[in-house]
């Protein structure tokens, strides 16, 4: 990672959120529909970002300790646990998993 | 995701949670960068700057394959395009002047504009964005010094299960969302195409055709599935 790498990367991030904020939203604000499709938007891409977080690694599809810890955070969320409770609790569910089967 | 609005703004474990998990990012992410790019400054400015761990985790996996500097580069601006969607969402319901407009645009986050998105009016939607931006960097910036001066110390992060707890925020993050019928369309499919893709399609390229899954939900009638 070179420092121009870096400058790439922090502009073109940059000029991405600056676009979706002054040509995005105008657009959303003038259109009920895609106003209500914006709003759906962080669920579906969360989703997504929730998936490849979990259950890929690379290219491949991998079920392992982390899908676990993510089970018990999918119940506590149903459940309207607190975040921080959510969060640990996945964290340490993956971790004790990992410890007892040495992955 | 605005039916049944959150009206008491983000509370302290809420923020507590965000500014925790965006404490283990800031340490994990910090430690991957600076054992492929070597040099601590480096690894500091590109946190700071770049302003989106997804962008330097996927330039990495990239270079990590084997691929071109050109197509690392490609690949972190690609999953970053989920920030600019990110503030779009928010700028539809954002009412300030151009310059709140301009530092929030580019402060766009998953965690602070979905909960902001869960607010019922411009006021509240202003005051929670704001601070959940100031509970994720009270996290970032010392987890990214942690992870760059004392990340030997901690060893592998993955020991501690620290790779779960950013799906984990995000999860929660969206709960509300998926306790209604078109959040939760939009959750599964989205995900769902993601599962699909990953292994086809490009690095990055899964998290942007997710966003067919709001398209896929906008049709369907809104209703609780639950409460």
């Amino acid at each position: 990672m070179t420092w121009t790498v870096i400058a790439v990367l922090a502009g073109g991030v940059a000029l991405q959120r600056l676009a979706g904020m002054f040509v995005g939203g105008a657009v959303l604000a003038r259109v009920p529909t895609l106003a209500t499709l914006a709003s759906l938007i962080p669920a579906a891409v969360v989703g997504a970002v929730v998936v490849q977080l979990s259950i890929t690694t690379g290219r491949s599809l991998v079920v392992d300790e982390r899908l676990i810890g993510m089970a018990v955070a999918g119940v506590l969320v149903w459940r309207k646990a607190p975040m921080v409770v959510t969060i640990v609790a996945a964290a340490a569910t993956t971790a004790v998993v990992r410890a007892v089967f040495g992955l | 995701m605005t039916e049944q609005a959150v009206r008491s703004g983000p509370g302290w474990g809420l923020l507590g949670g965000i500014a925790f998990t965006f404490f283990a990012l800031g340490v994990t992410v910090n430690v991957l960068v600076l054992e492929r790019v070597g040099s601590e400054a480096k690894t500091i400015v590109a946190a700071i700057v770049v302003n989106s761990a997804t962008s330097e985790l996927a330039y990495l996996a990239v270079r990590d394959a084997g691929g071109s500097v050109v197509a690392a580069v490609i690949a972190g601006l690609v999953v970053a395009s989920r920030f600019g969607l990110l503030a779009a969402s928010l700028g539809s319901r954002l009412e300030v002047g151009r310059t709140q407009r301009v530092l929030a645009g580019l402060q766009a986050f998953d965690p602070n504009v979905g909960v902001a998105m869960q607010q019922a009016s411009p006021r509240e939607v202003r005051r929670a964005f704001w601070m959940v931006t100031a509970a994720l960097h009270a996290g970032w910036w010392p987890g990214t010094f942690v992870g760059v001066f004392l990340g030997n110390v901690i060893g592998d992060a993955q020991r501690w299960g620290l790779d779960v707890v950013f799906p984990a925020l995000l999860l929660a993050i969206i709960g509300n969302a998926l306790r209604q019928r078109q959040g939760m369309v939009a959750a599964v499919v989205g995900g769902a195409l993601c599962a699909l893709l990953v292994p086809i399609a490009p690095a990055g390229v899964p998290i942007i055709v997710s966003v067919v899954g709001a398209v896929v939900a906008v049709r369907i009638r809104p209703v609780a599935v639950a409460s």
